[in-house]
């Protein structure tokens, strides 16, 4: 009897816990926090690749001028 | 010239890809992912930038197997090694993309098994160039192993269609295509700044490995003086 006269209760209480407006809120927002660390991946890929282009080329410019300058100094002498 | 090129094109890449940021953005969202969808002007692009690199490498090495022409083996080192720059990014974005759409970073799903292979089989490549020293074998040796990865390029590309797979099929520019022309348009533009900028990198990366072969050169003439 008890049971009967707490379901009109439980039922408010369950409906009230379930909002449709809250729970498409998240949805949209995990959705453009995806799509915002979907765009800041793609690009910090390509920067590191950039990057790491950029000291490979220091690099290969300071071994050349070595190089140059080993061989002129040896053909001086 | 190759410098002012290069910049030129940086800049035009710069431009398209900042405009069309503002065009995407301004795009209704799709239906049933909401805004994650855009993802694709970078996921599809990258992809396909991706693809066409493994068919240049495929040439050059073919060439080089044929001419012995070490600038066709600087040419497939290059477009190998910006591609799997860019597998990387449409890899990272899918996955990002799977962990809203799915609710997981990864599935074992055909055609993201397939790309991931394709991945590590030129990663493979590049490894396979740093354990070989002598210039004439390390080229030939790669030649055929580019050759040999390619194999896996169209699979990554059919899988969707030869295998059940929980992966989108085609949507821009097929028959059972669902997306409106202008958003087709969107993606032409990106697709065209990400390949220039895909030549862009080719480019410097080409100077690089010439670079590199001057370098050993010069590291010959200086122990044989």
């Amino acid at each position: 009897m008890r049971f009967v006269t707490l379901t009109p209760v439980i039922a408010m209480l369950l409906q009230a816990a379930y909002d449709p407006i809250r729970e498409e809120i998240g949805r949209l927002q995990r959705n453009f926090q995806g799509l915002i660390w979907g765009f800041v991946a793609a690009w910090v890929i390509l920067l590191l690749y950039t990057l790491m282009l950029t000291v490979r080329e220091r690099k290969l410019r300071r071994e050349m001028e070595r190089l140059k300058s080993m061989v002129e100094e040896t053909e001086k002498k | 010239m190759r410098q002012k090129v290069m910049i030129v094109m940086l800049a035009l890449a710069a431009v398209l890809l900042v405009r069309n940021l503002y065009t995407i953005s301004l795009l209704p969202d799709e239906v049933n992912q909401g805004q994650i969808f855009r993802i694709i002007f970078f996921h599809l692009p990258a992809a396909i930038a991706a693809m066409l690199g493994s068919a240049v490498a495929l040439l050059a090495s073919v060439m080089f197997l044929w001419k012995k022409n070490f600038q066709y083996d600087a040419l497939a080192v290059a477009v190998t090694e910006v591609g799997l720059a860019f597998l990387a990014v449409n890899l990272v974005t899918g996955s990002i993309w799977a962990r809203v759409i799915w609710g997981v970073w990864w599935a074992w799903d055909p055609r993201l098994t397939s790309a991931l292979i394709c991945w590590i089989l030129y990663a493979g490549y590049l490894i396979l160039r740093q354990a070989l020293e002598e210039p004439t074998q390390r080229a030939t040796f790669a030649a055929v192993y580019s050759i040999f990865a390619f194999t896996d390029v169209p699979i990554v590309y059919f899988s969707i269609r030869w295998w059940r797979t929980i992966h989108p099929q085609p949507v821009f520019f097929s028959k059972g295509g669902s997306f409106p022309p202008d958003w087709s348009r969107a993606l032409l533009v990106n697709m065209v700044a990400i390949f220039l900028l895909y030549a862009v990198l080719t480019m410097i990366r080409l100077r690089q490995e010439q670079t590199q072969r001057e370098i050993d050169y010069l590291r010959r003439t200086v122990h044989a003086i």
